[in-house]
């Protein structure tokens, strides 16, 4: 869409677009995030075991992701018929619902954040969780002129996946503990 | 004498005696000033410890201005502050709460002193919470939150990323470690880990925003280990410290030692990372005048912070993490690097960017770092005298 040489201000339409449909679609998991942890957490006696669990797998898989090359499908692939139908229909918001739904690629990062944000007690924490996530992943749509190192994708890329195993590193601790203390009270 | 054969560290004037004398007059003034506050103290150990500083500071200007070497003399005077610093920290931590460790009472006082590599930690909750995430006070005890702020936007707006190499206090301790060897021991390190630092800063931000607590503090900090550090008193705790000491002795002393390179501030610190934006706003650069070089690379290989390449020589400066050091500088034997203010023609006069440059730099060093250097030399002089560093 951005190639179709609209201009500067009709592709920075575009890009607000895409990007509130992706916020829009992680505020709805920070709501999901906080439902899991009123309905099924605080109702199960073994919490931190089921959360320091969940972050140990997931964050194995995270780290997996920074330092190899893995392939996680897009929602937005599985869907063309919807967004086919989109287009068609009304296709000034076709950016918002592609946005909406890349957001919902099931990734280790997404799946962890989904975890952490569940861990959190309120609503305001859990939605607070999901926007950082929103802001961290969508560093990458910073138009490059603006701030010049981020020149290229694969530096981008590379900064994301070091930053993935970063947080994967802290997670695989906060894991282990809560997993520790878990296993105690069991 | 032919200029092939002078070799790139060797000290040849650059200016004459006299005008050398008349560019740094201001700067005795200037530093007059800032030490004396306009009044001298009684006590003989202050006084010594002001004329010493007094003179040390100037003679590191005039050299500066006399020999036309930026980093040598730079070099001296940012490393003498960071071990100075280290020195009066920890002293005046030790006279005032008995340790250098912080309990958990001093924290909910808010006497934790603020350091700006907090600062961009601090900016996403600030703006969502109109909280500052910090033990600290806003403003009135030693090292307030308000006045590192202040410090801050001053030198950004001066100097950009020069305030890694012109004021940060913790930055001449891997400086100094990287001048150990003569030759490194590490030479070829992947250009990816330069990304490192902007991962860590993602990474410290986002965990900061999340936890509301700066996380680069508790978990990562390696400088802790020479100002102050939470007390242990739980298993995370003991983590934490494990982490941060074994990051100071990886980063800060022998990775440095090893390859010649500022490791820390070049491949992990976040601060350093945020502030590398700022260079696009500052009026200084360094650039490369692609017709006088010989492409020799000595530059490349001497850049502390992996600030130079091939790939950027291409464009005639700098990678935007350049933090003006002048180390490049100094080693290109045919001056083909240089100090320049943006937005005025490459071949203007040399001299007069890097003079241009040098007075704030070398006075916000000199501002920041004169009463450091004074109080470390009062502690040494004590401790010489008196047998302890620390007033009982």
């Amino acid at each position: 869409m951005l190639g179709e040489g609209k201009g500067v201000v009709q592709n920075c339409a575009v890009i607000v677009q895409f990007l509130f449909g992706r916020l829009f679609g992680y505020l709805i998991f920070g709501v999901i995030a906080w439902g899991i942890n009123r309905s099924i957490l605080q109702a199960v006696g073994y919490r931190e075991f089921i959360i320091g669990l969940a972050y140990v797998v997931l964050s194995i898989f995270l780290i997996c992701y920074a330092f190899f090359r893995v392939r996680t499908s897009c929602v937005v692939q599985k869907l063309t018929g919807i967004i086919g139908r989109v287009k068609n229909t009304i296709p000034l918001f076709l950016p918002l619902f592609l946005g909406f739904f890349t957001g919902l690629s099931f990734c280790p990062p997404f799946l962890l954040a989904l975890t952490s944000a569940a861990d959190k007690g309120g609503l305001a924490q859990s939605i607070l969780f999901f926007f950082m996530f929103f802001l961290g992943t969508s560093v990458f749509f910073i138009p490059a002129p603006f701030v010049g190192l981020l020149r290229s994708f694969s530096v981008m890329s590379t900064i994301g996946k070091m930053a993935a195993g970063l947080v994967g590193i802290y997670y695989l601790y906060s894991g282990i503990i809560m997993l520790v203390v878990g296993i105690k009270r069991i | 004498m032919n200029q092939d054969k002078i070799k790139p560290d060797a000290i040849i004037p650059q200016a004459s005696l006299i005008k050398t004398l008349l560019f740094i007059l201001p700067m005795m003034f200037l530093t007059f000033a800032i030490l004396t506050k306009g009044k001298l103290p009684s006590d003989p150990k202050s006084l010594f410890a002001i004329v010493i500083t007094y003179l040390f500071i100037n003679a590191i200007f005039f050299m500066l201005l006399y020999t036309g070497k930026t980093d040598r003399f730079r070099a001296i005077f940012f490393i003498t502050y960071a071990v100075l610093f280290v020195v009066s920290f920890i002293t005046h931590l030790i006279e005032i709460r008995g340790s250098m460790a912080v309990s958990q009472a001093n924290m909910l006082q808010g006497e934790t002193p603020f350091c700006h590599i907090v600062i961009p930690m601090t900016l996403i909750p600030l703006a969502f919470t109109r909280t500052i995430i910090f033990p600290g006070t806003i403003i009135g005890s030693f090292a307030s939150i308000a006045s590192m702020f202040v410090l801050w936007i001053g030198v950004t707006l001066a100097l950009g990323r020069g305030f890694c190499s012109w004021g940060c206090f913790f930055g001449g301790l891997d400086d100094g470690f990287s001048r150990i060897l003569k030759r490194p021991v590490i030479k070829n390190i992947n250009f990816n880990w330069t990304y490192l630092p902007y991962a860590v800063l993602i990474a410290v931000v986002l965990t900061a925003a999340i936890s509301l607590s700066p996380t680069y503090c508790a978990w990562l900090c390696p400088y802790k280990t020479v100002t102050e550090f939470v007390e242990v008193t739980s298993f995370k705790i003991l983590m934490q410290t494990i982490i941060f000491v074994s990051l100071f002795i990886g980063l800060v002393i022998v990775l440095p030692i090893l390859t010649r390179r500022r490791i820390q501030c070049g491949l992990f610190c976040p601060f350093g990372a945020f502030q590398s934006f700022t260079n696009r706003i500052n009026v200084f650069e360094v650039r490369i005048d692609k017709e006088k070089c010989v492409k020799c690379k000595r530059c490349i290989q001497v850049c502390p912070t992996f600030s130079l390449s091939e790939e950027v020589w291409e464009k005639g400066k700098t990678r935007i993490s350049c933090t003006k050091c002048g180390k490049c500088i100094d080693s290109c034997p045919k001056k083909a690097i240089f100090f320049h203010l943006k937005g005025t023609p490459l071949s203007g006069n040399q001299r007069i960017y890097r003079i241009l440059f040098l007075y704030p730099a070398f006075l916000f060093l000199a501002t920041i770092a004169g009463g450091t250097i004074q109080d470390g030399i009062v502690k040494i002089i004590r401790l010489i005298t008196t047998g302890s560093m620390f007033i009982h």
